[in-house]
């Protein structure tokens, strides 16, 4: 078989079949293709301004080597103006983290671009390691999440950053749309396919500008440009929800390539279909499960037997729900009545959320004591005392207090 | 049960001994079958009562017979309500259902079923049954002819001096995947059963998809870029033709159909068993359709509720919002989006389609 022209320049020989819709194209049109496709999201949706200081959520991995690349590029070549730095998070995994923090040290001299590095060990006291330590392997992702939500936040606050962005790929929102119709969390399937998010919990704008670009072209991209990342993924356990939607996305992928996009529209066009009423709730919790962060693909999972236990409770309300039904098999409006009354008093509580700020540690949360707070005041429990003496000091036994004293410290720069 | 003895007695009736397992409860067979028409039961108490529409002049609601087990049972459980409604002398005026069969000799090869024809009119004899070939479709609704060109685009030449049945035949054929193909075909039958009930002059349609087939519709719509019609697709109420659609088996679970179905003999010579797609089949030689199915049925075995909540997540989403401008598809008759106007600007007197029909437009090979 001769070898094929480029479908877009007819010259050169096509050395690549886009996942996206099959297209044969050669190496040069290829990038052109990938990157003005990223540059028509920035546009067609206004994501910056000029002059605007904007911080990528590095972790070294594919999608935030690839966002930084390509940001770097289009900034340079559309003249957006932006004033670009790397932000990662170490949460404190040995095996993977080191490794992948040393990539991004690598690119951010490539890119020549400032970086900043916020431990958790710094924050919170607590490495990833430590809490695996403490509370085994199922269960670790959502301190993880909770951490690295505010650590990412906290960290773009230090820089007078307003706005960050992750590099969360069409595979990734596809999938936070599968998952969260499995699980039945209008809520977030309300504000995951969105582009911009986080705007209610704290006033750093959070951004996904490879929304609409595919997991596989984003590799080929990387590849194609020789892009220096770590291909590992995180050691510990991935979530079951997250897990079977992303199962499934690869069999649609399979079947009809353009099936990725497909689900992000029929996600966006849902999300405009949650009654308002639902929208909001859990404004603090943006987006543990929904799909932000900063270490890609491996986001948002959480327990292993999560679908194993919704199933149970799920089971355990139907069968309340039909002894219900038994006894009171003459009396079915009362019985709907009853089913509604127990769903408006919930919905009026969301409403009625107000975001303030954790008396703990000052950070903006719809509760008394944000998430991170609760989660490090039961971690701290179970501390060997000598390390809460260590922790906490003279001062009181409210654990997490420690929380603001060490952002203070934290030291800006690993540069 | 592995480590659990059987009680002696129903745990509902106390009198009876227990046959089946229900929901993790053991009861007679007279209390499983009761437990499962309830179910539609109440879905159908609406139309019973006739809340919120006239209380005089007839009420009449359309169901599709495909054969399969859903329907049927469905057929069955609706037909008992009929016969409660009609022995009353002053009940309430309740409805009337008219069956339609797609004879599914039209729709895909097998062979027709002539004796369940019959016999679902002798078993459901307060019913009214229709039968109608596929290709009907250009007789009912006259637009799809122009429709179905424009669809197809170039590469397709409707031959009017050919028959109707081979005019849809060759139309069918035009469309390459197996996604398309089955996406097609499933807007065309929608389309014939529509324009059905429509000229029956019918309130609704009850549709006999049971939970599973719900959620596995559900997800194939999202799959398909079609998320914003699993409003009407899968939940009850008003379509966007101006009919009320309902499913009344969406709280009963496959496997309790098809225990139903056995219990009643008379139901055997009805109904045609679905075959499963083979095992051996590739993933992505599969439809969209029926991985789902697929999805559904082996995740279903472990979590059926999560399945089940599938649905009831996709019903709490308000249809309301679709309908603001009120421009449909030409093809699907969905409510266009704002963020959609895919085929619609190149021409002027061109038809409308929305983007998960351009998706499944025969040009298109992805």
């Amino acid at each position: 078989m001769p070898p094929s022209p480029c479908a877009r320049c007819h010259d050169q020989r096509a050395v690549i079949i886009r996942p996206k819709n099959r297209q044969k194209l050669c190496r040069t049109c290829f990038l052109h293709v990938f990157e003005t496709e990223v540059h028509e999201t920035i546009t067609s949706t206004s994501l910056f301004y000029p002059g605007e200081r904007v911080a990528i959520g590095a972790s070294g991995g594919k999608d935030s080597t690839v966002l930084a690349a390509v940001l770097k590029t289009l900034n340079e070549r559309y003249n957006y103006g932006l004033d670009l730095c790397l932000l990662s998070i170490d949460e404190g995994i040995k095996g993977y983290r080191d490794d992948s923090l040393e990539t991004v040290k690598r690119n951010a001299q490539q890119y020549n671009m400032p970086l900043v590095i916020v431990s958790y060990g710094d924050l919170y006291g607590w490495t990833m390691d430590q809490v695996v330590a403490q509370v085994g392997k199922k269960g670790n992702c959502t301190y993880c999440g909770v951490f690295r939500r505010q650590a990412l936040d906290r960290g773009a606050a230090k820089l007078g950053i307003k706005h960050v962005v992750t590099g969360h790929n069409a595979d990734d929102v596809a999938e936070t749309v599968m998952m969260n119709l499995l699980r039945g969390d209008l809520p977030r399937l309300s504000r995951g396919t969105s582009i911009v998010t986080g705007s209610a919990a704290s006033d750093i704008k959070r951004s996904k500008p490879l929304k609409y670009a595919y997991e596989k072209e984003i590799v080929l991209y990387a590849h194609h440009r020789q892009l220096d990342y770590f291909s590992t993924e995180c050691i510990y356990s991935p979530e079951a929800f997250r897990g079977s939607a992303r199962t499934l996305i690869k069999d649609l992928e399979k079947i009809r390539p353009s099936s990725i996009l497909d689900i992000v529209k029929s996600g966006e066009d849902m999300a405009l279909l949650v009654p308002a009423e639902v929208r909001g709730k859990g404004g603090e919790d943006e987006e543990g499960g929904g799909g932000g962060g900063g270490c890609g693909s491996q986001n948002g999972r959480t327990r292993g037997g999560e679908m194993a236990e919704m199933e149970r409770k799920l089971k355990e309300d139907e069968a309340a729900k039909d002894r219900e039904m038994e006894i009171t098999s003459d009396s079915v409006p009362k019985k709907q009545q009853q089913s509604e009354q127990v769903q408006t008093p919930a919905q009026k509580k969301v409403k009625s959320q107000v975001l303030g700020t954790c008396e703990r540690c000052g950070y903006i949360s719809s509760q008394r004591v944000c998430k991170a707070c609760t989660l490090l005041e039961g971690l701290n429990k179970n501390r060997p005392k000598t390390a809460i003496e260590m922790e906490v000091g003279l001062e009181d036994e409210e654990s997490s207090s420690t929380l603001r004293r060490q952002m203070e410290k934290v030291e800006l720069g690993g540069v | 049960m592995p480590g659990k003895e059987l009680p002696d007695r129903c745990m509902n009736c106390h009198e009876a001994e227990p046959a089946f397992t229900l929901r993790e409860r053991f009861v007679c067979q007279e209390c499983y079958i009761r437990f499962l028409n309830f179910k539609p039961f109440r879905r159908m108490e609406r139309y019973r009562l006739r809340r919120n529409m006239p209380q005089t002049g007839p009420c009449k609601l359309l169901l599709p017979l495909s054969y399969g087990v859903s329907s049927t049972v469905l057929l069955h459980m609706l037909h008992q309500q009929l016969e409660v409604l009609r022995s009353k002398k002053h009940g309430p005026a309740g409805f009337e259902i008219l069956v339609l069969v797609v004879e599914p000799s039209t729709i895909s090869p097998v062979p027709p079923h002539e004796e369940g024809f019959a016999l679902a009119q002798q078993t459901f004899p307060l019913c009214s049954f229709t039968r109608l070939p596929f290709h009907s479709i250009f007789e009912l609704d006259p637009d799809v002819h122009q429709i179905m060109s424009q669809y197809a685009g170039e590469n397709f030449t409707d031959d009017t001096s050919l028959s109707d049945e081979e005019r849809l035949t060759r139309f069918r054929r035009s469309i390459s995947s197996a996604t398309s193909k089955s996406d097609v075909d499933q807007i065309l039958l929608n389309k014939l059963v529509v324009a059905f009930a429509k000229k029956m002059e019918c309130r609704g349609i009850v549709w006999g998809d049971s939970d599973s087939k719900l959620a596995a519709k559900t997800l194939a719509n999202v799959a398909k870029g079609r998320g914003s019609a699993v409003t009407w697709q899968v939940c009850d109420g008003m379509s966007p033709f101006g009919l009320e659609f309902n499913f009344p088996l969406r709280d009963v679970f496959t496997a309790e159909i098809r225990t139903y179905a056995t219990l009643f003999p008379e139901l055997a010579g009805i109904i045609v068993h679905d075959e499963p797609p083979s095992e051996n089949t590739l993933t992505k030689n599969l439809s969209i359709d029926e991985l789902m199915i697929r999805y559904v049925s082996t995740q279903g075995a472990k979590y059926p509720g999560v399945m089940l909540n599938v649905t009831r997540t996709a019903s709490k989403l308000q249809s309301s919002g679709t309908s603001i401008g009120g421009l449909q598809c030409d093809f699907c008759g969905a409510f266009m989006t704002t963020n959609e106007n895919i085929t619609g600007e190149q021409g002027n007197e061109q038809l409308q389609f929305c983007y998960a029909c351009a998706r499944s437009q025969p040009e298109l090979t992805c």
